[in-house]
């Protein structure tokens, strides 16, 4: 049945203002929610060398305050609303995003326009968001165990210098950043023309398009950013590096490999057969190695979607005394087994079955709408997308799922990180 | 655009009115309550079948057993293996899992709609053909056993082991896990004896929220789970919470630890006492979120944590009130003064209007945003019935927020705060944190991490020693990224108490809260550096005309260490 399965369409409209500024609207009045969503076309991978942590950093500026708003203000204004927010920086965007009773739309507009046309880039805030970024990355990178890690393979798969250097970027960049240099990386990429901004959830269509234009229609344009190279160079052989954590408890390992791109006929072959290798209790790795062998306490894998080359990993922590190299075999056998045999049909059904209810589960909450929406109208410039993504990946066919993992994970182009604890204990 | 518009924040609109449906309730012939609410949104639906028992009804000879049994009751049927269970379960797309808390245990299911008999099917097998196999119980000790050891390495894990302890004394709140030997004394036997007792219809309550006619689920659960029969409930009155006459201390010594946990609780309220909603209001105010009071203090304007918050844990049988942070070891005496602050002030001065507002507004605005998925609003309605709430407290809830008034928050303040009879829980390097937060009790104990009581004595050796004299002018070397960085300190002493004044290059201030015990200095040093206020905490020990130590400030994320000598 799952091929016949059709969700109803969701509503899309899409416009843009005089500066450039693309608007998409998704009206859903089942709840008196509303989501508001901005995407700067700015991530890691905009960063040149010397200059890396910049876009995270800016993450951080977001929140000290603008013309009208003061530092730490924006929160307070949306806690006493009754609403939620954050903002995230990956490689391909920086987005800010709140949801808020659907009555306090112009406060969410107010507060997003505010900051783009207008975010103080003092020198005493850099100072402060510096030693913030720093502060964090001491909390969630060095004093974590195994919280490096993934900087650390993507540094070993990829050879252009705008995908493999890490988000949090380097202190020592930070530190020689001038307020100027900052003020630039504001004035090229938080430019109207440079973003997408997403409505989601239950809103009078005519209103929210005149609180639109009030607060965004005058903020003036700025010139494209500059062309960005994220091509790699195709991988032949095997990379291999062990990293001494001294807060890891267990040893671990982590396996990536390199990909193609997002929306690409093997991007979705390959994350399907991640699904059907590492994802839930059912799973070819967990069965084999939680249970059967009862050999790992965490088993983990996901890919790691970009416009550019992408990746895929799968990891996992050993019980004490378990062979490293034993466990990794079986995690290559199957995948050998699904470049030879490919899926099998419970298999196919349950990827369907799964994707069909996470489709149906991402349309229930306005905020992951307005993320997906954001991202297809950011990256593809097309945010009705959304509505294909389904169709999408129930084309997928079982010889598809094959060949993407013959030709991509059962070779040699992959990176092993062996993580070998070296504390105290 | 005129500027003008932008100066301020804009008004809300009208606002756009919420209505939760009330469910529809009813009960078969074997006592099993069905609440059903239909939810056409989206083709899902979400089953809870919640038992009104839980880890706290564990007989003491099997501690751990309803948990357990929880956790294995999805590990093999007679039908099914576990492997072949997880197959068909994600087959379908769907999820099934089962779990216990304290008060109730829960088998929670859902799944596209067309699956609605699929699902409901399974369930009906954990519930009459589970068979705990004990290859598949090996595994989970085996598993459980190793989670436990990770969770001795955890604070958190540690202050809430102790708090509870403390709290609730023989009331079987006081437990927050299993201990290794409750685990190696499972057996199938007792599992399977607990499911028969507790998985039984006139002790559960089915919720069904989704995409579902009601008259058709009801004869279908009437097919499937009609024969289910009832079981004999044997309910243990719990013991009383132990009365507190005093506020007392206890810590759990992590040596070397580079941060503090702290807890500050007492005995409030259970979750369905008719001063909920003033409670959780002055809650809001006080520090349940970032924009309350001790995150504003604490964090935002002291800079001595990450978080800091207050929670108000109201469960079926008892409750209590918590505050906590985790702060850097140098500012734990600190951080305790700002905390006493903030319950001082909650119970002393009435809430202003704007305050109450904001915690109102915050709490009846997320409200909705909680039920805008199927399963936030499951949850909802789960909370409701187990607790047994009143039928329309979901749809009153708002306007319950809303009528609390600042007397009402004064009022549970007092009744429910309690700064002179709280348990102080610190995890941390006993002998950093304790010369900073001994006069806040009496009544102190220490513990290692492994729960085994450590003798107080040896961590204040100083203790009884009179204070050394530290008065005089010091002239020290501060290490600053490598570089030595000379400040001044002029000490006055008197008795225990030292005060004084701090030079530095950058700027000069006053030593504040000193305090001398034997040979170690501990005091606060307020300064003013380039036009900014600058709290230093200063910890050090006196040899003769020497002292060394380090200086914290939340500006520099690392301690500096410093040495110097007394200019004679």
């Amino acid at each position: 049945m799952s091929e016949a399965f059709k969700l109803p369409p969701l509503d899309i409209e899409e416009y843009s203002l005089g500066n450039g500024l693309r608007v998409v609207l998704n009206r859903d009045d089942a709840v008196p929610v509303v989501a508001v969503a901005v995407y700067y076309n700015v991530g890691s991978r905009n960063e040149r060398e010397g200059r890396t942590g910049f876009a995270h950093l800016f993450e951080h500026m977001m929140f000290q305050g603008s013309e009208n708003v003061k530092k730490a203000e924006h929160f307070q204004f949306i806690m006493k609303a009754g609403g939620t927010m954050n903002g995230t920086t990956s490689s391909e965007r920086t987005n800010y995003f709140e949801t808020l009773p659907a009555n306090q739309l112009p406060l969410a507009l107010w507060l997003e326009s505010d900051r783009m046309r207008s975010l103080a880039v003092t020198q005493e805030n850099l100072d402060n968001q510096r030693e913030a970024v720093k502060e964090e990355k001491r909390l969630r990178y060095d004093n974590q165990p195994y919280g490096p890690i993934f900087d650390l393979i993507n540094e070993m798969i990829y050879r252009n210098f705008a995908n493999s250097h890490s988000t949090i970027g380097s202190m020592e960049h930070l530190d020689d950043a001038t307020v100027e240099d900052v003020q630039e990386f504001f004035r090229i990429y938080y430019a109207p023309n440079n973003a997408v901004l997403v409505i989601s959830g239950s809103f009078e269509t005519a209103a929210a398009k005149d609180l639109v234009e009030t607060y965004f229609g005058d903020i003036p344009s700025q010139p494209a950013p500059p062309e960005l190279d994220v091509s790699e160079p195709k991988e032949v052989a095997q990379t291999y590096r062990e990293w001494e954590d001294k807060l890891a408890p267990f040893p671990a390992f982590l396996i990536g490999w390199k990909i193609p791109q997002r929306r690409t006929p093997d991007f979705y072959a390959l994350y399907l057969a991640g699904k059907l290798l590492y994802d839930g209790d059912s799973s070819r790795l967990y069965q084999k190695l939680v249970k059967g062998e009862e050999s790992v306490i965490q088993l983990f894998g996901f890919t790691d979607e970009r416009r550019g080359p992408s990746s895929i990993f799968v990891g996992a922590i050993p019980k004490p005394e378990k062979d490293l190299s034993r466990i990794r075999d079986i995690i290559m056998t199957e995948i050998r087994d699904v470049a030879a045999n490919g899926p099998t049909a419970d298999e196919m059904q349950k990827l369907h079955n799964q994707l069909i209810n996470d489709a149906v589960r991402m349309r229930q909450s306005s905020m992951s709408r307005a993320q997906h929406i954001a991202e297809y109208a950011l990256y593809d410039g097309d945010p009705s997308l959304i509505n294909a993504e389904l169709d999408d990946l129930l084309s997928v066919t079982p010889e598809q799922i094959r060949n993407a993992v013959q030709n991509y994970l059962n070779t040699d182009n992959r990176a092993l990180l062996d993580i070998v604890p070296a504390g105290k204990g | 655009m005129t500027q003008a518009i932008r100066k301020t924040a804009p008004g809300a609109l009208e606002p756009v009115p919420f209505h939760i449906p009330k469910p529809y309730s009813t009960r078969l012939a074997n006592g099993l309550k069905v609440v059903i609410l239909e939810d056409r949104r989206l083709p899902l639906v979400s089953y809870r079948l919640g038992f009104l028992a839980g880890d706290v009804n564990d007989s003491s000879d099997r501690i751990g057993v309803t948990s357990a049994m929880a956790s294995m009751v999805t590990e093999g049927t007679v039908t099914y293996s576990s492997k072949a269970l997880a197959e068909k379960i994600e087959r379908l797309g769907a999820s099934i899992s089962a779990s216990s808390s304290e008060d109730f245990t829960i088998i929670a299911a859902s799944s596209l709609s067309i699956y609605s008999s699929d699902i409901l099917e399974l369930v009906a097998e954990l519930i009459f053909r589970p068979t705990f196999p004990e290859n598949e119980l090996d595994l989970y000790k085996r598993n459980a056993l190793e989670n436990l050891k990770f969770q001795r390495s955890q604070p958190n894990f540690l202050a809430n082991e102790q708090t509870a302890r403390i709290l609730y004394g023989e009331h079987p709140y006081s437990r927050i896990s299993p201990s290794p030997a409750d685990i190696e004394k499972l057996t199938r036997q007792a599992l399977t004896d607990r499911h028969a007792e507790l998985i039984a219809p006139n002790n559960a309550i089915l919720i069904a929220v989704g995409d579902i006619e009601r008259d058709e689920f009801l004869a279908e659960l009437e097919d499937k789970f009609g024969a289910w029969a009832p079981a004999e409930q044997v309910v243990t009155p719990p013991a009383e919470p132990p009365t507190r006459a005093a506020r007392t201390l206890t810590i759990v010594d992590r040596p070397g630890s580079a941060q503090a946990n702290i807890v500050l609780a007492n005995i409030a309220m259970e979750r369905n006492n008719p001063d909920y909603f003033p409670a959780i209001v002055m809650n809001q105010v006080l520090g349940a979120g970032a924009s309350s009071r001790v995150f504003m203090n604490l964090r935002e304007d002291k800079g001595y944590t990450y978080g800091a918050y207050t929670r108000l844990d109201a469960r079926r049988l008892a409750g209590d009130f918590e505050a906590t942070a985790e702060v850097r070891t140098a500012v734990t005496g600190d951080s305790l003064h700002e905390f006493f602050y903030e319950l001082d002030r909650i119970r002393n001065e009435r809430v202003s209007d704007d305050e109450l507002a904001d915690a109102q507004n915050f709490l009846t605005g997320v409200f909705p945003i909680r039920a805008e998925t199927q399963e936030g609003l499951t949850n909802l309605i789960v909370n409701q019935e187990l607790y047994g709430l009143p039928d329309d407290y979901l749809q009153t809830y708002r306007e319950n927020v809303s009528a609390v008034t600042a007397d009402d928050v004064l009022r549970v303040a007092n009744k429910y705060i309690w700064p002179e009879r709280l348990a102080i829980v610190v995890v941390g390097d006993a002998g950093e944190v304790l010369p900073q937060i001994r006069k806040y009790s009496d009544q102190i104990e220490v513990f290692d991490t492994e729960g085994n009581p450590l003798e107080l004595a040896s961590f204040e050796a100083d203790r009884g020693i009179p204070p050394e004299n530290v008065s005089g002018n010091w002239e020290l070397n501060v290490d600053f990224q490598g570089q030595a960085v000379q400040i001044t300190m002029a000490i006055e002493q008197n008795a225990a108490d030292i005060s004084g004044t701090i030079e530095t290059i950058l700027g000069s201030g006053s030593i504040r809260e000193g305090r001398v015990q034997g040979s170690r200095v501990h005091a606060t040093a307020s300064t003013e550096i380039q036009g900014q206020a600058v709290d230093f905490v200063i910890t050090g020990a006196v040899d003769g005309d020497e002292m060394t130590g380090t200086l914290s400030t939340d500006v520099i994320p690392d301690s500096l260490a410093f040495a110097g000598k007394r200019k004679l």
